[in-house]
């Protein structure tokens, strides 16, 4: 090639050269014609594009812009890889694998109660909450909030900074500021200043160092508030037994529990653990395997009657439940300790006919000697109510059947002279607020909450905060409150900092910093600022161990003993001390039985508060996962609507219209209402739900947050306005009138997920009673079968009528039930392979060891769609399988949650959601079914269904159901791709191919059960210069536009294990089977967990291979040879499940053999309830 | 030279007068009058007509739409239409499959009445071509931008590639990209080759150099000699007898896309016929409306007599009458199935949100058409076009009922509605524009009844020959 480059050019060398020769290289290479080649690797080319237009250049230009514009071109993330920057570690650090990922053992806390965690790192990133099984109030599970909790650390919107009077300032000048105050303080006693915070166990760190601070400046005070108080918790306790004491409870000895209004989730101080023990009761297993208990038989199945005012989860599992107003409920609770056979029980006030049967028929199943009964209430209710349940569950024998028992408090300061005002955190605000008023706080220190939005409306607090001089606020967001104070200091989130935290049951966590985002302080850095120490929050929290471990004269040294709670994440022999109490301790105290009988008004509506399910008290209104999360039962995302019976919304005038667009599915309009407590006004819209107790309306405090972040902002309603410190939880007396409870002119959009609410007859959430599953059931050698020969399913889990003429069929297709197995191994069986050695059924499986021969069975209907052969030890062998058990599911929501955080789930934000759109990857139906119904099963006109649920909502029953992909075997997403973006692999999978989806979304509309998602717009997030992006799992595709997802059994979990497993194939610590593809090393039963099944607080998900029970054991002998060890191993728990007769596909009639299958619910109604309503049914 | 020796002007015509039995030309035609007629407006020699002129202008306002629609679309991806979860089609396949039978009758009458030795078609043929030419290419943008990435659509077709990746042959969608472009193909190339004479006449009657070389070029250089006729009417012959399978194969497998499926309503064997069915009634309906224009803007009445119309009317009415036995067969199947879906979904389609689509198409394709028994009907151009627009609403609507029967399927939990929004209707009527534009300038620059065939169709005493030269005279 020529260069291109003017040989006439004068050089600019020395003269007289001629200009064919050059002295030397630097001569030429300084040339501006050698630059000019240098800049223009191809001269001629490169020139075109200096021409004013030519024919190429035109051309060019076009197709690069027709390529810009139809492909994505502005979508950053096409960006080759080659231009990214790539950079490895100079010194690696220690511990860090890239590639890796990392459990540390924390707590998180919510009204300073910890549950324990484990989170997952990759690459110092933390990106995943896990449960901590070592924990007691986790057990390896964990709820909505603590899976959401990842997003708030790395919210963009979270304050970055400090400041004083909204100037920027330093961390130094806080310090300096918290001395100023100190030492003004010191003459003072303290008494000008004041903390506060929410409430904190009594042994952690925190409250240490306040006792520290109060010796130091004795008339301070702390003031420990939380909207979501247990003042009435405690002051019932108080009442009962003379002391702060904290009840524990043991839901797992509960054969009868009634729940009053005590919905675990958003009521208990440990709603994971609890609903873990009382949902292990409700796992109704006829194969129950007597050494891994999966459930109970059906004799042990327990009974749960639920007695509230909203719909909650409680009431959605409960076998029987009775809406009554807050009102009524108190009455309730009196009737019930009257007829349970309390003393001095004060008089009730009026109760329907039906309530007052249920009195005695509950106060009967209570009083049973052969049963463990229990009763439990919301915090909700009056300390007289709670005092009275703690004497019903005296009387009824749960404090000696060890079904409730107390422990020393484990909340700060309730055991000491300050227990009255640490117990009433509401009572001491209000006295805060007065003092603030009168001028008597000089200095008010704010520690992560947010009072100016939380407190009752009637302290007028953010008022108040004006009149202090001097206020500080440390909170993860600029909020309401930080708008008012003096200073606001950037807090840390609890992944962030060093802190100890306390379990319900006062076992105590260290909590670990996992990263610093912002270099946030964390409320122990201004306590310990406060009393001037010079030590980090590290060394204070390891002080406070440090002398707990020579306090308690533990054997080991310091060093270890920090070193393995640390690493278990659980302090050894923390938990709070039990206290003794003897049957008949309990007592009435005066102001119980002198307390006026509740004042209800047949005609009244009443107001009742609770914390948002999702945003609690606000404190999430910036997490984008819990404002998409469809709250539970109202299925109502990005809105906290009040929420009414059908009944209640006529009396309002109020309607629920469901939009052109989306409809049912997302877009619903409906009416405003405007509601006045005395000069309070809030203006809400309505959402009616079925079952909910006539004359009620749920609000639910927590969102209309104004100062907030973007994603909160705007989103929902305040309702804190009507709450007062007088009626902190219910206000009566409201009527469907101007002036108190009135439909305005205004209409509303509301985003909810599921506006159907019936089955329509087709049972997709299957159920029956205990009875009915006990008269299909016989007793043969022990074990129990079904009574019917050749049966194995219960009637009630059995295919619809409209399929009965191939239902045997069916059954025997969906894979891991016992008509699969046999079918596998039948001589008629296509694949012949099966044929050899395949006896394997739930009666024959514990001798069948004996024959672990050569061949067994594999499913080789799975063999993946290609025309080139495999090699016979390519093939998987696995066969991965997933069940949920419908009678455990408390329609949480924990489950959706967590496969967001796992699976880089996009927000897509209200409007998306209005259009239809909502991309979880497992949702939770919920269905509502009247007595006519018979639970779903009869198709019963619309209107007749309203007029019915309209005259009586007490006979609602509720039905959840989760829904992730079913994995079909003969998906008919599959055959529809044009592409072959969607396929199976050879263990069984349905796998989602993301870059050859071209999104003709057939596969979505074939799909019957309507779990695909597709990316109508561009939702993942791009943006690389957000912190969200820190929150994204790298095992995970982000999904561009235009492409169809789903759920995948979280195959990156799978494969992650199974290359584990592989890698550890010369390890002789992994077990080695003998498989049909020859000796593989075993991933042991719960190595893989989904993303759903590890989060779920009643373990109502189990997941695993269905063929394990198909393997040998095996062990090199002398020779170097395998030879099997011991029998085939068990059924896995997966397969456990599948085998029992409750087990059924959902829509299995269809041909689809999902691999996912449902364990109908078995409830246990009480026969005298359903005879006495004289309404059938199937519970 | 002309494909026809026209007679010398001036001198004794002796063939002018002739009576047809048919009723399939009318007035006093030749060979001159029929080439004049039909070529001069190709030429510019008759006056644009005023309806024309709002054809195309409204043709070519509503394209823009098209255009504004696609990039909206193309910039930020699907979204922007109605759809949603579970109505993951929307009326964007509801058009698809609209357009693509309205493209139905012009094969049909190209091809099979053509084996069929049918003379009257002679006059509809080239239009019709036309039509379902320009209505599979409004059909055919469809399923190309209703892709999540549309500009992976080439993934369809099976092209050879480094990870041996084929396409999944068992989709029907699969089948639709090889069944669409197939009869796009032959449309394309029987309407081009029947073309060729035509040019060649209008290329020796061309009033401009232009007009000479442009249709001299599209004439590919015929000269009319015995060979050319002769290899030119067994090609169209050979076409005609390929053309004749697609016309049911394109909307059997259209039909597939919806009954391979395993939706309540969808998955029903009686599909491929009630579509195809279907796809004849919309053509025909789609026939009448651009027929009547023609003859009269045009003056074209005794080329496109009231017997064409009469014909049309009745085809229309037969296919109608399948049609609503399809509709019969889908709700009785539904019934004895005993199906609990296929059931459900019929009451919905009745009388769940979106039963009045149902009663409107249930008024619009089988309630009206019969009116069609009445010759008043038949004859009557006002009348008659009414009923072909009523048709047009009717199999619309048709496509949206099972559309939206996605609403309601198996699990009640994913209930839904679906509504099209703006961007959907920009697209749909800009197809309509797009339509309407690239007929307007066919029937500008192009001759719309086959001048040849015409010709051929005037009894041997006018010079003709009776009838189509490749059936009836090819013995």
């Amino acid at each position: 090639m020529a260069l291109d480059f003017d040989p006439n050019a004068e050089s600019n060398g020395a003269g007289g050269i001629p200009d064919d020769q050059f002295q030397s290289l630097e001569q030429v290479f300084g040339s501006p014609e050698f630059e000019r080649m240098m800049k223009d690797e191809f001269p001629e080319d490169a020139a075109e594009w200096l021409d004013p237009v030519t024919r190429r250049r035109f051309l060019t230009l076009s197709g690069a812009s027709v390529a810009l514009a139809a492909a994505a071109g502005c979508n950053p993330s096409l960006k080759p890889a080659s231009q990214k920057k790539i950079i490895p570690y100079v010194k690696k650090p220690e511990a860090i694998v890239p590639g890796v990922p990392l459990f540390f053992p924390t707590a998180l806390t919510l009204g300073g109660v910890a549950v324990g965690v484990l989170v997952k790192t990759v690459e110092g990133r933390p990106i995943k909450v896990e449960g901590n099984p070592a924990h007691p109030g986790s057990l390896g599970s964990t709820d909505v909030l603590a899976q959401a909790t990842m997003l708030s650390v790395y919210d963009p919107e979270r304050s970055k900074g400090i400041t004083e009077k909204g100037q920027p300032s330093t961390w130094d000048k806080v310090q300096t500021a918290l001395k100023a105050v100190v030492d003004s303080q010191v003459s003072k006693k303290g008494a000008g200043l004041r903390i506060l915070s929410e409430p904190a166990g009594s042994k952690t760190t925190f409250a240490g160092l306040m006792a520290d601070l109060k010796a130091k400046l004795p008339e301070m005070k702390w003031i420990q508030y939380e909207a979501v108080g247990t003042e009435n918790v405690l002051a019932g306790v108080r009442e009962a037994y003379g002391k702060y004491l904290t009840p524990i409870f043991d839901f797992k000895k509960a054969d009868t529990l009634v729940s009053i209004d005590a919905d675990f989730l958003t009521n208990g101080i440990a709603g994971i653990r609890y609903t873990r023990d009382a949902m292990s009761r409700r796992k109704v297993r006829v194969h129950a395997d007597s050494r891994r208990a999966d459930g109970v038989s059906l004799e042990k199945l327990s009974r749960i009657y639920a007695v509230e005012s909203n719909v909650t989860s409680m009431g959605g599992v409960a076998d029987h439940r009775l809406p009554l107003k807050p009102s009524e409920i108190e009455s309730f609770v009196r009737e019930l300790a009257k007829a349970v056979g309390v003393q001095n029980v004060p008089a009730a006030g009026p109760l329907s006919e039906r309530a007052k049967e249920w009195v005695a028929v509950v106060a009967e199943d209570l009083k049973d000697e052969k049963k463990t009964g229990v009763v439990t209430i919301g915090n909700a209710y009056s300390v007289v109510a709670h005092n009275l349940v703690h004497a019903i569950n005296d009387k009824i024998g749960a404090v000696t059947k060890g079904a409730v028992s107390f422990v020393e408090p484990v909340g700060a300061e309730l055991a000491g002279k300050n227990a009255d005002a640490a117990a009433n955190g509401t009572g001491s605000l209000a006295e805060l607020t007065a003092e603030m008023n009168a001028g008597k706080v000089d200095t008010l220190i704010i520690l992560n909450c947010n009072p100016v939005f939380t407190a009752p409306a009637d302290l007028k607090f953010g008022a108040a905060l004006q009149k202090v001089p001097n206020s500080i606020h440390l909170g993860l967001y600029l909020d309401e409150t930080s708008a008012l104070t003096t200073w606001h200091i950037n807090g840390t989130h609890e992944l962030e900092t060093w802190g100890d935290a306390q379990a319900y049951d006062g076992t105590a966590t260290v909590q670990q910093p996992l990263l610093n985002l912002y270099g946030s302080h964390s409320a122990l850095e201004v306590l310990v600022a406060l009393a001037d120490k010079p030590s980090s929050a590290e060394s204070i929290v390891q002080d406070t161990w440090r002398k707990f471990h020579a306090a308690q004269k533990i054997a080991v040294d310091f060093d270890l003993f920090w070193h393995k709670s640390v690493e278990r994440g659980v302090i050894e022999g923390t938990e709070a001390k039990a206290v003794e109490i003897k049957a008949g301790d309990v007592k009435l105290s005066d102001t119980t039985q002198k307390s006026p009988a509740p004042a209800t008004k047949a005609s009244d509506i009443e107001l009742v508060f609770r914390p948002d399910p999702t945003i609690y008290d606000g404190r999430f209104a910036n997490n984008g996962w819990l404002q998409e999360l469809p709250k539970p039962i109202s299925l109502v995302c990005w809105d906290n609507p009040a929420l009414v019976s059908p009944a209640t919304a006529e009396r309002l005038k109020c309607e629920v219209s469901y939009a052109w667009t989306a409809g049912e599915h997302g877009q619903s309009h409906v009416d405003k209402i405007e509601i006045t407590i005395e000069d309070r006004k809030a203006r809400v819209p309505v959402w009616v739900v079925p079952g909910l107790a006539d004359d009620v309306i749920v609000l639910h405090f927590g969102l209309g947050r104004e100062i907030v972040g973007e994603v909160g902002k705007g989103v929902g309603f305040n309702v804190y306005p009507l709450r007062s410190t007088k009626a902190l939880w219910t206000v009566g007396g409201i009527k469907p009138e101007p002036g108190s409870a009135e439909r305005t002119q205004e209409k509303y959009t509301l985003a909810s997920t599921q506006g159907q609410h019936a089955m329509e007859g087709r049972r997709p959430a299957r159920h029956g009673t205990k009875e009915q599953a006990a008269k299909e059931l016989k007793s043969e050698h022990g074990h129990m079968v079904m009574a019917v020969h050749g049966k194995d399913a219960f009637s009630f889990a059995d295919n619809p009528p409209a399929s009965a003429a191939e239902k045997d069929l069916m059954r025997a297709l969906l894979p891991g039930t016992p008509k699969e197995r046999e079918w596998m191994a039948d001589e008629h069986h296509p694949q012949k392979f099966f044929a050899k050695g395949f006896k394997n059924n739930i009666h024959t499986h514990e001798e069948e060891g004996e024959e672990g021969g050569d061949h067994h069975a594999h499913d080789k209907r799975l063999l993946p769609l290609t025309l080139i052969q495999d090699h016979e030890h390519n093939k998987l062998y696995r066969r991965w399988g997933m069940a949920i058990d419908l009678g455990a599911c408390i329609g949480c929501n924990a489950c959706a949650i967590a496969c967001v955080a796992e699976n880089n789930i996009p927000v897509l934000g209200k409007t998306e959601v209005t259009r239809g759109r909502i991309m979880h990857w497992i949702r939770i139906d919920r269905y509502f079914s009247v007595p006519e119904e018979h639970g779903g099963t009869q198709r019963m006109d619309a209107k007749e269904r309203a007029e019915v649920i309209a005259k009586s909502t007490a006979e609602v029953k509720l039905h959840f159901q989760p829904v992730p992909c079913q994995q079909c075997e003969k998906a008919p997403c599959e055959l529809v791709c044009p592409v072959a973006a969607t396929v199976h692999s050879a263990d069984g999978l349905n796998d989602m191919v993301y870059n050859r989806c071209v999104g003709t979304r057939y596969c979505a509309n074939n799909c019957p059960y309507k779990v695909r998602r597709f990316n109508f717009v561009q939702y993942a997030n791009y943006d690389k210069e957000s912190t969200l992006q820190l929150v994204n799992n790298p095992e995970v595709t982000m999904r561009t536009r235009g492409v169809m997802e789903k759920c995948t059994y979280c195959v990156q979990r799978i494969r992650a294990a199974e290359i584990e497993a592989e890698r550890e194939h010369d390890n002789p610590a992994r077990r080695k089977v003998q498989t049909p593809m020859g000796v593989r090393p075993l991933i042991e039963e719960g190595e893989i967990k989904t993303a759903c099944q590890a989060a779920c607080p009643s373990n109502a998900i189990s997941f695993g291979d269905l063929n394990q029970d198909q393997y040998v054991p095996v062990a090199k002998d002398a020779k170097g040879e395998w030879k099997p060890t011991g029998r085939r191993l068990p059924f896995s728990e997966v397969a456990r499940w599948k085998l029992e007769p409750s087990n059924y596909g959902l829509l299995a009639e269809l041909n689809t053999m999902p691999r996912t299958s449902y364990l109908a619910a078995i409830k246990n109604p009480n026969p005298k309830l359903l005879a006495d309503a004289g309404k059938g049914g199937h519970g | 030279m002309a494909t026809v020796t026209a007679p010398a002007t001036g001198s004794p015509v002796e063939h002018e007068i002739f009576t047809d039995d048919e009723h399939l030309i009318g007035g006093k035609q030749n060979l001159v009058t029929i080439g004049e007629k039909i070529g001069n407006v190709c030429l510019g020699e008759v006056p644009t007509p005023k309806g024309w002129w709002i054809m195309f202008l409204t043709g070519f306002t509503l394209l823009q739409a098209l255009v504004i629609g696609l990039c909206w679309l193309f910039y930020l991806g699907t979204g922007v239409w109605g759809l949603n979860s579970p109505v993951f089609w929307g009326v964007a396949i509801v058009n698809f499959v609209w357009w693509i039978g309205i493209g139905h009758a012009g094969t049909l009458i190209s091809a099979i009445l053509l084996l069929m030795h049918q003379k009257w078609r002679t006059s509809l043929n080239r239009f019709a071509e036309s039509m379902t030419l320009f209505a599979v290419m409004c059909a055919g943008i469809f399923p190309l931008i209703h892709m999540g990435r549309p500009w992976l659509a080439y993934w369809l077709f099976p092209f050879p590639n480094n990870i041996a990746m084929w396409p999944q042959f068992r989709s029907p969608l699969c089948w639709d990209a090889f069944a669409v472009s197939t009869y796009f193909s032959v449309s394309l190339l029987f309407w081009f080759i029947g073309l060729i004479p035509d040019f060649a006449y209008l290329r020796d009657h061309a009033k401009s150099k232009i007009q000479q070389v442009v249709y001299g070029m599209l004439a590919m250089g015929w000269r009319g000699s015995a060979m050319h006729w002769r290899r030119y009417e067994k090609l169209y012959l050979l076409l005609a007898g390929l053309g004749t399978p697609l016309v049911f194969s394109v909307h059997t497998i259209v039909s597939f896309d919806f009954a391979v499926s395993i939706v309540p309503l969808w998955h029903a064997t009686i599909f491929p016929p009630f579509f195809v069915a279907g796809a004849i009634f919309a053509g025909f309906a789609m026939v009448i409306w651009l027929a009547i224009p023609i003859r009269h803007w045009y003056g074209m009445k005794d080329l496109i007599t009231e017997k064409h119309l009469d014909v049309c009317a009745k085809i229309m009415l037969g296919t109608g009458l399948l049609v609503s036995y399809g509709y019969f067969s889908e709700v009785w199947m539904a019934f004895y199935g005993h199906s609990v879906y296929e059931w459900d979904t019929t009451l919905q389609r009745m009388f769940g949100p979106y039963g009045w689509s149902y009663w409107l198409l249930i008024l619009t394709n089988t309630i009206i058409p019969q009116l069609i028994w009445f010759k008043k009907f038949r004859t009557n151009e006002l009348l008659l076009f009414l009923v072909a627009g009523s048709v047009h609403i009717g199999m619309w609507f048709e496509r949206y009922v099972i559309i939206v029967t996605l609403t309601r399927d198996h699990v009640p939990s994913s209930w839904g509605r679906y509504a099209p929004t703006i961007w959907d209707y920009a697209v749909m009527f800009g197809s309509m524009g797009l339509f309407l534009t690239l007929f307007a300038l066919f029937m500008r620059f192009l001759p719309m009844l086959s001048i040849t065939e015409m010709r051929e169709l005037l009894p041997r005493a006018a010079g003709g020959r009776d009838g189509h030269a490749v059936m009836e005279n090819a013995k």
